[in-house]
């Protein structure tokens, strides 16, 4: 295969195989390994200023928690069951930021594959629609989608946020998290342009194509003539499209955190960790070392930075291999 | 084929501009069924009293000629005003919202542009650099540092960047101040520090929201720039350039460059948008009182969505888009006659960082 001569594509897949097995069993396998969930909260991990505890400590267990008359916390003897929080605490209520940061990854990644899915359902009529009839079709469907292009995302989902409350009922369990399907909506609607000019713009180099104008001439339906001789050639260009279009819509999910849309509070997704400690739009704040530790930002962070990396280099790659003709 | 195209341009965008109207229209009467009636306290409500808030939100007449009333006003030049209920419980006309997006207008256009301009100044060395030397450590560390770059949220970069100006304190790190004319400082209690104003506060106020905008679009300039001066530093006419003894600076800059200013200009045109989107947080995370400011206040306040602003808000932000399309399709021609005007059909939006 062309793909696997180039090793930083190779490694780029390998990562993104490990960035969906840590984010999708990670968290379970890690929380039965040290004995608490994500949401068991350790009142010894922060301190009297609520700062949280650093890599590699152990704090006594909740159930040894003792608190004085005052309601201050009584340090259990020495000795007593203790947690080992492999990254530290999260924040003032100290849960285990490891824990919180694989389950983080896994609903932002289903959030961003449901996303492109989405998009993809919406995109795939539209694009073979406008692209292969042409004409009044395609300019109705282009002015839609520069209408889309052109809407304000931001405003409506800041107005969204205030006002369209209902929409945060969908869930299912721990799989499938209240929240997630709706933003995975948010997100696919306003991003199904892009695969739509993707697919138009395939589609209209393809339809004059000879195979095309042969199975015309043998009867075939439009129909068919797209689902069996136009469909597969699109395949290579979406699968690329797919790969950059996960990352893209993680970070999406990351600025969708800071307008405070998106899954509730107590579910933790890779934007939510961060604006525990840098806010949102509505109170921004400045970093304080006194109340938070620098792991905070830099943990998340890496995550997005591996995850999105690798996709995109696994996009990059998949499409030079599919082009040999292709500029390196 | 020029003019017919700038028309056919044009058409499209007032459709655009009409259907968003619409889009906030609908999406404002959606939610305003039932208006809060807390300015007159606690009820029970007189009926004189309702019809009063009814009229106020708009909810007293036909939503079509309403509509039409809007776009016929838009059309004259001016904004539709707001309303407002006075002391005794009349409505009564509250202005134009120009007035008061006016300053803010021009906080954001002083952050897009400032920010385009830093954007281009670091990214043409940037991707010139990195695209003479194709696989070597610095292309790699240069390519390597733009891509944490482009994973960074605004909102976090600017609050980052913020906390770092301030331990320093180097630079003003919040508000903004007026080119001309003076505005008061207000720190985050809201309690006055001081007054700015003058082209020297303006620049020094305005620097680290550039230098956070320019950084996250840093990215994506830069990698065009890298893969447009790679495909032509193989070209005949710059080993011409080598041969006849021009300095490498003097090849990349006059004869390298040029070529990558096409494709720059057309992802200018693209990320407008995204650029307006990317204000919001900036001037959230700097406390500027700009136009995402204004939107945050109007569409994200408590209950108290206001149609005539929330318009005013949509029409100014499509605008700038359209306008700066426009004007970079202009420049386009300009730069180079010979293409046909028919740019980016088969272009694409940028790949990563798209809308955030």
């Amino acid at each position: 295969l062309r793909f696997r001569r180039d090793r930083w594509n190779v490694v780029a897949l390998v990562a993104v195989v490990v960035v969906v097995f840590l984010g999708f069993f990670g968290g379970a396998v890690v929380s039965r390994l040290v004995g608490h969930s994500g949401n068991e909260q350790f009142p010894f991990a922060a301190n009297s200023v609520l700062r949280p505890v650093g890599p590699f400590v152990r704090v006594p267990a909740p159930r040894h928690v003792r608190y004085d008359d005052y309601g201050g916390l009584v340090r259990p003897r020495a000795g007593g069951r203790t947690a080992l929080l492999i990254l530290g605490a999260d924040g003032p209520l100290g849960r285990d930021e490891l824990i919180r940061l694989l389950d983080g990854l896994r609903v932002s990644l289903s959030i961003a594959v449901g996303a492109a899915l989405i998009a993809l359902l919406i995109a795939l009529p539209l694009g073979c629609v406008s692209g292969y009839f042409g004409g009044v079709t395609d300019a109705v469907v282009s002015q839609f989608t520069e209408i889309i292009m052109a809407f304000p995302l931001l405003l409506f989902l800041v107005f969204a946020n205030t006002h369209l409350q209902g929409l945060r009922a969908v869930g299912w369990g721990w799989e499938f998290p209240a929240g997630v399907f709706d933003e995975a909506l948010l997100i696919g609607v306003f991003t199904a342009f892009y695969p739509t000019r993707l697919i138009r713009a395939q589609m209209l180099t393809l339809r004059n194509a000879e195979f095309v104008e042969s199975a015309r001439m043998v009867g075939a339906s439009h129909w068919r003539i797209m689902r069996r001789h136009l469909l597969p050639h699109l395949a290579p260009t979406l699968l690329v499209w797919a790969a950059v279009a996960v990352g893209t819509n993680i970070l999406i999910e990351v600025g969708l955190s800071f307008i405070g849309v998106g899954v509730q509070v107590s579910t933790p997704t890779l934007g939510s960790l961060l604006t525990t400690v840098w806010g949102t739009v509505y109170n921004p704040q400045t970093y304080n070392s006194h109340n938070y530790t620098p792991w905070q930002t830099i943990l998340p962070m890496l995550t997005i930075v591996v995850t999105v990396a690798a996709l995109n280099r696994l996009a990059e790659g998949i499409r030079r291999a599919m082009e040999p003709k292709e500029q390196r | 084929m020029r003019g017919r195209y700038l028309c056919w341009r044009l058409v499209r965008a007032v459709v655009t501009l009409l259907a968003m109207i619409a889009l906030t229209f609908a999406l404002y009467f959606a939610i305003e069924q039932h208006p809060p009636m807390s300015a007159f306290g606690s009820g029970p409500y007189t009926a004189q009293q309702i019809r009063a808030v009814r009229r106020l939100y708009f909810l007293d007449g036909s939503k079509i000629r309403l509509y039409f009333d809007y776009v016929s006003q838009l059309a004259r030049g001016e904004f539709p005003h707001a309303r407002t209920i006075d002391s005794s419980g009349r409505v009564v006309d509250a202005g134009s919202p120009s007035l008061y997006l006016a300053p803010k207008l021009r906080v954001t256009l002083a952050m897009l542009l400032g920010g385009a301009i830093l954007v281009l100044l670091l990214a043409l060395p940037l991707g010139a650099l990195a695209g003479s030397r194709i696989g070597s450590w610095t292309d790699r560390c240069i390519s390597l540092g733009v891509l944490i770059l482009l994973c960074m949220h605004p909102m976090m970069l600017g609050l980052i960047l913020r906390s770092a100006g301030g331990r320093l304190d180097w630079l003003p790190t919040s508000g903004y101040c007026p080119l001309s004319g003076h505005a008061t400082l207000i720190n985050s209690n809201g309690q006055p520090t001081g007054t700015c104003g003058g082209p020297l506060d303006w620049f020094t106020h305005l620097l680290l929201p550039w230098l956070t905008f320019a950084l996250l679009f840093l990215a994506l300039y830069t990698r065009m720039i890298r893969a447009s001066v790679a495909e032509t530093i193989h070209e005949d006419f710059v080993r011409t350039a080598h041969a006849k003894g021009a300095s490498e600076t003097r090849v990349l800059r006059s004869h390298v460059l040029p070529n990558a200013s096409l494709r720059v200009l057309t992802m200018v045109g693209m990320e407008i948008g995204t650029a307006i989107g990317v204000c919001i947080y900036i001037e959230a995370a700097y406390g500027m009182q700009g136009l995402g400011n204004a939107a945050i206040n109007t569409l994200g306040g408590n209950g108290d969505l206001s149609l005539p602003n929330t318009v005013a808000i949509v029409v100014l932000i499509t605008l700038i888009v359209i306008i700066g399309n426009l004007l970079v399709d202009l420049l386009y021609t300009i730069l180079d006659p010979r293409i046909a005007i028919r740019r980016n059909e088969g272009q694409t939006k940028s790949l990563v960082g798209g809308v955030f």
